[in-house]
């Protein structure tokens, strides 16, 4: 499958990275693992006239951990580097869970942290082969006004099914992000616009250089659960990332963090799990928060496996799960 | 737009001239000759491109060849060394690991790559790390069963040149550590 031409440049500082992106503005794409992107210019989904290598900036595949600072991930970190790292096996199992769960073993080795993050959003007619596609009207992601999935909606559908971001969210993390006037750190809840179409509010000319999430409090724990059909390659359908700190008595939960993937246009960091904070995690409140979830989520129809009432019926269930699961090991 | 690169594809250097928009596989099968090395789905999602780039495996298909200077690269025609099979490629054969073919080049380089880790994998490790190979055979089991005696044959191996090595010959001894001192 031919790509169209495209110019390429390989900056060697952000600055110059920046520079390069803002001056041809939408028609410019960064490249890190290029798992994500080099689909999507195969299936002529991007069109790119210039794709900027993030790959020739020095310094931005390393982790280091250090307390009481926290973690930091470069952006160019892959995916395989990341759920291998003794410091994140040992404070952070989540992680691993969640980079362990994108695609499969040479996708986790060419995929990188950033770009996972900046996974584009899904749908079934956008992720359909070029030749499926032009059978009928583009739709809003593609150029045109309408959607193939919500019938008569005049936004786009398009799913977020990225795996990190939520078990990042649930932790907390910030992101660098590198722009022609300098770099800036904001909380990765900023990344996401909401919009299928444009999911992200990165500008022309922005990039993420690093994430950084805080040091695990005591007594915590996270979980990230992914339901898909096959247990391999197949982008998440649900996912789950739980993050709990409980108190020294282990019974009460001091502070707990509950995020969705694969259920709406972005990942959902849901508010409704502060209910469980200063209480005793019962089989009611857990259930509680789980329904909650159910309510907020807006699963779309997807090309294959489960359908939309099974994946939200299955969205109490798994945040029960997560909940247990994070729970173990905050008291492990 | 096109830029030379060199690049090491088994163990032998080449200057090759790309464009941006062309991909490893199709230099590697096009402009080198490998055609060892397969195009299946062509968009990341079957494995049949594998190949090894700097010791990780990666989808040929989904990487840029002007991306690759500098890199090492090894496809399934590098797999065998002096004429010798690989004992992946021996245990293939034995076992009938190999069916149609298609996708065997693919899980034979993402095995090499587990293997090289220098332990032995349990099974679910065996199938998380062909998991991205599929197998449109479905012959699954005697992949499986092929890399968990590879494995075990290469773990023999390397404890055979250790006692050599060091001159003491032990009966039973699995401790690789424990044969060196």
């Amino acid at each position: 499958m031919n790509i169209p031409k495209f110019e390429y440049a390989q900056p060697r500082s952000s600055a110059e990275a920046c520079q390069l992106l803002a001056a041809r503005g939408t028609e410019a794409h960064v490249i890190a693992g290029g798992t994500d992107l080099v689909m999507a210019l195969k299936n002529r989904q991007k069109i790119a006239k210039l794709l900027v290598d993030l790959g020739s900036i020095g310094g931005l595949n390393e982790i280091s951990y250090s307390e009481p600072e926290g973690l930091k991930i470069g952006a160019l970190v892959t995916l395989r580097h990341l759920a291998s790292s003794g410091v994140v096996q040992q404070n952070y199992p989540m992680l691993v869970e969640a980079a362990l769960a994108v695609g499969t073993m040479q996708l986790q080795a060419m995929g990188t942290v950033g770009g996972n993050l900046c996974q584009d959003t899904c749908c079934m007619y956008f992720n359909r082969s070029d030749a499926v596609r032009q059978s009928l009207e583009p739709c809003h992601k593609l150029g045109g006004d309408v959607c193939h999935v919500v019938n008569c909606s005049e936004d786009c559908w398009a799913t977020y099914a990225g795996d990190l971001a939520p078990a990042f969210l649930v932790l907390g993390a910030k992101i660098r992000i590198a722009d022609v006037g300098g770099e800036q750190t904001v909380p990765l809840t900023e990344l996401f616009s909401g919009d299928g179409k444009q999911p992200y509010t990165l500008r022309p000319g922005q990039f993420i250089t690093e994430l950084s999430v805080p040091s695990p409090a005591p007594l915590s724990g996270g979980a990230y659960l992914k339901l898909r059909p096959r247990e391999t390659l197949d982008y998440a359908l649900l996912g789950v990332a739980v993050n709990l700190t409980m108190e020294a008595d282990n019974e009460i939960c001091k502070n707990a963090a509950l995020a969705l993937t694969a259920v709406d246009k972005a990942p959902l960091l849901l508010e409704e799990a502060k209910q469980l904070n200063g209480k005793k995690l019962t089989e009611e409140l857990v259930g509680e928060v789980g329904r909650a979830a159910r309510e907020k989520s807006q699963p779309i129809k997807s090309l294959y496996g489960f359908t939309v009432d099974y994946r939200r019926e299955m969205i109490p269930v798994y945040v029960e799960m997560a909940i247990e699961q994070a729970r173990q090991r905050a008291t492990a | 737009m096109q830029k030379t690169i060199r690049l090491n594809v088994n163990h032998e250097s080449q200057g090759l001239l790309v464009s941006p928009h062309q991909m490893l596989l199709d230099v590697l099968r096009d402009q080198l000759g490998l055609t060892g090395t397969k195009k299946g789905c062509d968009i990341g999602a079957c494995g049949a491109c594998t190949v090894i780039i700097d010791g990780e495996p990666a989808l040929s298909c989904l990487t840029l060849a002007i991306r690759c200077e500098q890199k090492v690269i090894t496809t399934i025609e590098g797999l065998a060394e002096n004429g010798q099979l690989h004992p992946l490629q021996q245990l293939a054969i034995e076992h009938g690991a190999v069916q149609c073919g298609y996708c065997t080049p693919g899980w034979l380089l993402s095995a090499k790559v587990l293997l090289d880790r220098g332990s032995v994998p349990t099974r679910e490790e065996v199938r998380a790390a062909i998991a991205g190979n599929l197998c449109r055979c479905t012959g699954y089991q005697k992949i499986e069963e092929c890399i968990l005696a590879a494995a075990e044959t290469i773990r023999e191996v390397k404890q055979q040149e250790n006692h050599n090595e060091c001159g003491v010959i032990l009966e039973s001894c699995d401790n690789l550590a424990v044969q060196t001192i």
